[in-house]
């Protein structure tokens, strides 16, 4: 690249103002609607994989059913080695711990609502103290036993407050009906949770309604270092699970270790699909496991997030669609623009070729033309996007609309990678050297003569 | 002579391999009782929960013949489970299927009064009914599938069978699935403590019931049966922690046959003692019906 090439392209740039903008304004509106699109998919998919970490309570869960004396498998196993064999085969996990959950109707005076009870160590906990903020009472209060962490949701619907009494009903592990009583003692934030409704009480409160021996629980939350390494760390368990004898199961992988053998559930299965697949659903099928066997389960939050994730991934296809249109249409007027330009630079370039320019000069000063215009006009599409992404970012949305769960405290993410602004960057000064790579080869071929005598 | 030595041995042989083969089958018969489960931890006369076990072999029979004391201080703890099986027998059909309209009124604080209309079709020896939902219009085509211990809910708009159980509450009311299925307490409970009382008129014998297994809905019961008819007239049902869960009151009695049918059913919430459920039944029938009513194909087909 010689830099008169450079100077030349610039100067151009700037000799028609009015075109440069028109032109750079389309291609720079395509950069910055694909910023937008990128950094919006990009930071509702970690808000969902963060808040279904809040909901599942970890990023891998391995759930325990163990067949009662029916044969019915129950959402429980009591064995040690399980925890474990799991803490011990990762070195990126921050925690491991027992879960207990249920659904449970809670009722205060005559009016009831159906919600997940989860079961939380409070003295081990990290997730929920980090990530929940209290709208009223203090984490200390639920140290005391049958205390309730409420969502502001539900106990505005109640009428609920600090210190209130209220009556819940579930079912045990086995399925007997129960009923206890919790006192609320702090009420959580809802919608900087994702639009959670979900209900917490002490681990061990909910093990004794849930009629579990101390020994027993119902999953294992793995909290990782990082979220992404769920998929690798669940296989690495299933795999060390299935060494030692374990009959686990996991996405479309079954592996069984034990002489009692699971069928294998499909890639989208969940553990409720799972224990489906086991006692079977058909008309046809009564199947029952013989009495003590367990079976595992593992789930990891990208398979939990897989719906919404979905969702998203139709969206970013959207915007790629959209992204691809909008080149599409820049290149088409860049490439016209350029023929225009042809046309009115043909004396010049015949005086340029006169004075001792090469073909391949002109050909560079037209492509380095349509880098600087379309790269240049990229990047103040990326700078302008960011602003306004930040922006939206404060517009609160109902975190307990159809996409509440892809919501961080009520707002929209933004966070587009810098791989992803290269990547935009790149691709529309690609575009650009293509549009205008035919009009540059024709006025390559310009043949001076000829170009001074018909513009005479 | 040879020969008929011979004749003798494989004559010998074949009684032989005959009475081990009965003894083997009975051997087999016992294993695979006990791979299904065997009875419950605590006993249970071999009898399940709620889910669906079959009846034990002389649950019939033994009935007929039980002689019941006269004076209601008298009876004992076994009387007493004899006259829950009484009734067990008497609401249910055995001998015979039923078909009949129930309606159904709900009331609940939160969701105000609802009323609908179903017809049910039972076959009480195999544990099997459908339920079809009438009234309202919107919801007509609904339907309950109960057979081989396994139990759905069709959905006529968007033709999809959804797995249920008995102890699922029946539209959101204090009315559960195992509400309509026949009655079998006395297999999945035992008595704990007995006492006399009255019951508006009518003189009762009070039976403090403790469930035989884990898996059934209710871990307690109190049952209030009048002697005279042997027929339950209250029951209040218990949660493992012992709150009241629910209180259910029968009514009314029609005869038909040897079977007395409970058609005013009356459940109150134990919790929210505002919200109850009445369920009545009405054009009892106890018609032979086809084996493909208990089909899903017979329900996909009906709700269309």
């Amino acid at each position: 690249m010689r830099l008169i090439h450079l100077k030349l392209a610039a100067r151009n740039v700037r000799r028609q103002p009015h075109r440069t903008i028109a032109l750079g304004g389309a291609v720079a509106f395509s950069a910055l609607v694909m910023t937008l699109i990128l950094g919006f998919v990009n930071g509702m998919d970690l808000a969902i994989q963060d808040n279904v970490t809040l909901y599942s309570g970890g990023h891998v869960l391995i759930s325990g059913y163990t067949a009662s004396w029916s044969g019915r498998l129950q959402n429980r196993f009591a064995d040690d080695n399980v925890a474990k064999t799991v803490g011990s085969t990762n070195s990126d996990i921050r925690t491991v711990s027992p879960i207990a959950q249920s659904r449970a109707t809670v009722v205060f005076g005559t009016r009831e609502i159906q919600l997940t009870l989860r079961g939380v160590d409070w003295a081990k906990d990290q997730l929920y103290h980090d990530s929940l903020i209290l709208a009223k009472g203090y984490w200390k209060g639920l140290e005391n036993s049958r205390t309730m962490l409420m969502s502001a949701q539900t106990a505005d619907r109640f009428g609920l407050s600090v210190g209130d009494q209220v009556v819940v009903r579930l079912n045990t592990a086995s399925g007997q009906q129960n009923v206890t009583d919790y006192k609320v003692a702090a009420i959580y934030d809802d919608g900087a949770a994702g639009g959670m409704n979900m209900a917490f009480v002490a681990f061990g409160d909910l093990t004794a309604d849930l009629n579990m021996k101390s020994n027993e629980q119902q999953q294992i939350a793995v909290f990782l270092k990082n979220s992404t390494d769920a998929e690798k760390a669940a296989q690495t368990i299933t795999g060390e699970l299935s060494s030692k004898g374990f009959t686990v199961s996991r996405g479309s992988a079954s592996n069984t270790g034990s002489s009692n053998a699971a069928p294998s559930p499909d890639s989208s299965t969940n553990a409720d699909s799972f224990v489906s697949s086991i006692t079977g659903t058909g008309q046809d099928a009564s199947r029952h496991l013989l009495p003590g066997t367990t079976l595992y389960y593992v789930s990891t939050i990208q398979e939990l997030a897989g719906e919404i994730g979905s969702a998203l991934g139709s969206i970013r296809w959207i915007g790629y669609a959209v992204f691809i249109l909008m080149l599409i249409v820049s290149a088409t007027g860049i490439s016209n623009s350029y023929r225009m330009v042809l046309l009115e630079r043909t004396k010049e370039i015949g005086m340029l070729r006169c004075i001792g320019y090469k073909k391949k000069d002109v050909f560079s000063s037209f492509i380095w033309e349509g880098i600087l215009l379309a790269g240049g006009a990229a990047l103040v599409g990326v700078v302008l996007a960011l602003p306004i992404g930040f922006g939206i970012g404060f517009i609160p949305f109902n975190p307990h609309g159809d996409f509440g769960a892809a919501l961080v405290q009520g707002h929209l993410r933004f966070a587009p990678t810098l791989s992803q602004l290269l990547l935009i960057l790149v691709f529309v000064t690609i575009v650009a050297i293509a549009a205008v790579f035919l009009p540059a080869r024709k006025a390559a071929e310009v043949v001076p003569v000829e170009a001074l005598r018909k513009t005479a | 002579m040879a020969d008929v030595r011979g004749m003798k041995m494989r004559f010998l042989n074949a009684k032989l391999t005959s009475k081990l083969s009965i003894v083997l089958f009975g051997l087999v018969l016992i294993f695979s009782a006990k791979a299904q489960g065997g009875p419950p931890p605590g006993g249970g006369g071999g009898g399940g929960p709620m889910g669906g076990i079959g009846l034990p072999l002389n649950f019939l029979q033994a009935d007929k013949d039980y002689k019941f004391p006269d004076d209601i201080t008298k009876y004992t703890a076994n009387d007493f489970l004899m006259l829950v099986r009484r009734t067990d027998i008497r609401s249910s059909f055995y001998n015979s299927d039923m078909s009949a309209t129930i309606s159904m009124v709900s009331v609940s604080p939160d969701r105000g009064t609802f009323a609908n209309k179903q017809q049910i079709f039972r076959r009480d020896k195999d544990d099997a009914f459908l339920m079809l939902m009438v009234e309202p219009e919107s919801r007509k085509g609904q339907g309950m599938l109960r057979v081989d211990n396994n139990m759905w809910r069709y959905d006529p708009t968007s033709r999809k069978f959804t797995h249920t159980t008995l102890k699922d509450t029946y539209e959101n009311s204090t009315v559960t699935n195992n509400d309509f299925r026949r009655w079998q307490r006395s297999i999945d409970y035992s008595v704990e403590k007995l006492s006399t009382g009255t019951l508006g008129n009518y003189k009762v014998v009070i039976g403090e019931l403790k469930a035989n297994n884990d898996e059934v809905p209710f871990p307690y019961l109190k049952m209030y049966i009048e002697t005279d008819r042997k027929i339950v007239l209250k029951i209040e049902e218990y949660s493992l922690s012992m709150k009241l869960l629910r209180t259910a009151y029968y009514t009314q009695y029609v005869q038909i046959g040897d079977s007395f049918v409970p058609t005013v059913q009356i459940f109150q919430d134990g919790l929210i003692p505002e919200k109850r459920s009445q369920v009545t039944y009405t054009d009892i029938s106890t018609k032979p019906l086809p084996d493909y009513y208990f089909t899903k194909e017979y329900l996909e087909r009906v709700s269309q």
